[in-house]
């Protein structure tokens, strides 16, 4: 009837300040854990939302492709010899490049990523270019992406208010004739889509027919396995054939390799997780040390060491739950404000709540079993 | 005065337990320390208390009184002599026996050791999470039965930050008393108190253990209430001297 769990709800509640201070830390302890995780989700999930971009069953790339955003480049050749393969249904080809578009108003250049595709082959998800295939065509036209960041200037607004606009892009003069939502990431602050031909004109130093990605369609009900095996006797060793998957996981790798992501913001969690141990263990500590006399009163009247030990533990337990649900949503709220500040996408998912939920359980566990050590020191006979 | 569930039991308890003594403490010897260092304090103690019979400790401080009673008490191992308490064989008992027999025994401190955190009803409302067998309902009515009687029935809900230093104690004097305990001891529970409130927690203790035949053993220094003892025991250097009626 009186259950541990009561008395360890009435002590850590008679003292409402101390509440507040345990349950802050836990708070803070949840948020950062959540935060930083999210954080280093979306920047994953950011860095290689290109990649994810692609709607090939199959693509081409050089051996020597790394990330698609340094790619390197193979032989056009190789598509055609792809193309005559039964399985094959279409196949197009893709360019990419890091260029250099100067702001129109205040005249300053900026990075910009440029990618040179056939807008009617559909096979990367850039929603809207199929209406600009026939423009697209045309010399020097390109495709503003909308979500750019703003050092290029107003160009959005501008676009949808004069339809077009004449910009410089790697010193050549080029036309803008629309802007299409896409979407930037860590590695870009602005894109640029066109045909092939114009991405070419805008580079003129690449090597002639040589692409960075080739993209495949398969026949309807082809086994994409079987075609990857298959397709590999036309590349030979000068190509890579990648299904979708394999191209993400790749991407993956590669920024888990050369970008601190998990190390910075794994890093930023197990502060977050030392915050909330430090904070519980804290209070727990002295709350055990103030009340030794009335526990070892307990332990006189005939209390176990168990049933004190529960009352600490249950007293972790509130403190987790207390300090887990305001987290929550305070992790939430600042997923919304990081997402609009830098325009990367941040949002909660079901695993990574229960995660944080469990390390929060195992945070303050582990400082009830630390502070409950003190509890056996409680000697009854000492109280008289 | 309690409750009639509390006198038949009391009475059974007599009944059955007139035989054999609440305590009886046989050649017992204690020492604190280790090897070179043992300091005996004790030396062959030989004690009986009856059933129903309440027994004064007296002597001079030092002479070894607390630590009988906490040998008494289960709280110390007993590792020389016999000594049984309620039926139980301390001198060979587990520490699991020992807590046992805690449970069947009312200590009042000299220091009261209320939970600040818990009201006075919820003090002595803890101890029947050691006795299950009494139903909820029965644990609350009967101590708010217990905190009436002992003149605290209006400061039921009170946190003993908020009450007096003999309002305290006759607090733990009720959750000593609360799971019907066969032996109630007590270590000068007056000491703490003026002598007007340290009567009324002496009177109030005799009249709830003669209610229930409960034997009472307590150690005091206090002169002013020698008269409520059947018995008195002195001590002295670790010896019990015969007692006086
Ligand atoms: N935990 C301990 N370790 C070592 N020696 C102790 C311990 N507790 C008590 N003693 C010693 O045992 C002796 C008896 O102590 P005890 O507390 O039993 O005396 P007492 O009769 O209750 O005295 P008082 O009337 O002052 O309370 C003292 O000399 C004391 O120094
Ligand atoms: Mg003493």
């Amino acid at each position: 009837m009186y259950s541990a769990f009561f008395v360890a709800w009435c002590q850590l509640t008679y003292n409402k300040v101390k509440l507040a201070v345990a349950a802050a830390g836990v708070v803070v302890a949840v948020m950062l854990m959540l935060v930083q995780l999210g954080i280093r989700r979306g920047a994953m999930d950011n860095s290689v939302a290109v990649a994810r971009r692609v709607t090939a069953d199959l693509v081409i790339v050089s051996p020597r492709t790394k990330t698609i955003f340094a790619s390197a480049q193979f032989p056009r050749r190789l598509l055609y010899r792809v193309g005559s393969d039964p399985n094959v249904l279409a196949i197009s080809e893709m360019y990419m490049g890091q260029g250099r578009l100067r702001n129109p108003w205040n005249k300053l250049e900026f990075p910009v990523s440029l990618y040179g595709v056939d807008p009617s082959a559909g096979m990367m998800e850039l929603p809207g270019i199929e209406r600009f295939t026939e423009e697209l065509n045309d010399l020097d036209r390109l495709l503003y992406d909308g979500m750019s960041r703003t050092n290029y200037g107003p160009i959005k607004q501008y676009l949808a208010e004069n339809g077009s606009l004449d910009v410089e892009v790697n010193l050549r003069k080029v036309r803008l004739i629309n802007s299409i939502d896409v979407g930037i990431s860590i590695n870009t602050d602005g894109n640029l889509f066109t045909s092939p031909v114009n991405f070419l004109r805008l580079f003129p130093d690449r090597k002639p027919g040589s692409v960075d990605m080739g993209l495949i369609r398969l026949r309807p009900g082809a086994d994409t396995q079987a075609v990857q095996d298959s397709l590999r006797q036309y590349v030979g060793t000068e190509a890579k054939i990648l299904t979708r998957e394999e191209l993400v996981a790749a991407e993956i790798v590669f920024i888990r390799e050369n970008a601190p992501i998990d190390f910075i913001f794994g890093m930023g969690a197990a502060v977050g997780f030392f915050i909330g141990f430090v904070v519980v263990y804290q209070i727990l500590y002295t709350e055990v040390t103030n009340h030794l006399p009335q526990y070892a009163t307990m332990k006189a009247m005939g209390f176990s060491d168990r049933y004190l030990l529960q009352v600490v533990l249950s007293q972790s337990v509130i403190l987790a739950f207390l300090g887990y649900l305001p987290g929550f949503v305070l992790a939430l709220g600042l997923y919304r404000v990081a997402t609009k500040a830098i325009q990367m996408q941040f949002s909660m998912t079901v695993e990574r709540a229960l995660f944080v939920f469990a390390l929060t359980i195992v945070m303050c566990g582990l400082s009830a079993m630390i502070a409950i050590r003190k509890v056996r020191t409680a000697d009854p006979a000492d109280v008289f | 005065m309690v409750d009639e569930a509390h006198n038949s039991t009391a009475q059974t308890a007599i009944s059955t337990a007139k035989a054999t003594p609440a305590i009886s403490a046989r050649h017992v010897n204690f020492a604190f320390g280790e090897g070179d260092l043992q300091k005996q304090i004790l030396f062959d103690i030989n004690l009986e208390v009856a059933t129903g019979e309440i027994v004064l400790l007296t002597g001079p401080s030092g002479s070894g009184k607390t630590t009988l009673l906490t040998l008494i008490g289960a709280l110390r191992k007993v590792r020389d002599g016999e000594l049984d308490v309620l039926g139980h064989h301390l001198h060979d008992a587990s520490l699991e026996e020992l807590v046992e027999v805690r449970r069947e025994i009312g200590f009042i401190f000299q220091q009261h050791n209320l939970l600040p955190f818990l009201t006075a009803r919820q003090n002595v409302q803890l101890m029947f999470h050691l006795h299950p067998e009494v139903s909820p309902d029965d644990a609350s009515r009967l101590t708010a039965e217990l905190l009436t009687s002992v003149g605290l029935g209006h400061r039921l809900d009170y946190y003993p930050a908020r009450l007096s230093g003999g309002q305290k104690q006759r607090v733990a004097i009720a959750r000593a008393l609360a799971a019907n305990p066969k032996l109630i001891l007590a270590d000068e529970p007056t000491a703490a108190l003026d002598s007007q409130s340290g009567r009324d927690v002496v009177n109030l203790l005799q009249e709830l253990a003669r209610g229930r035949g409960c034997p009472i053993l307590m150690v005091t220094h206090d002169p002013r209430i020698l008269d409520v003892a059947d018995r008195i025991i002195n001590m002295e250097d670790g010896r019990v001297h015969p007692g006086e009626k």
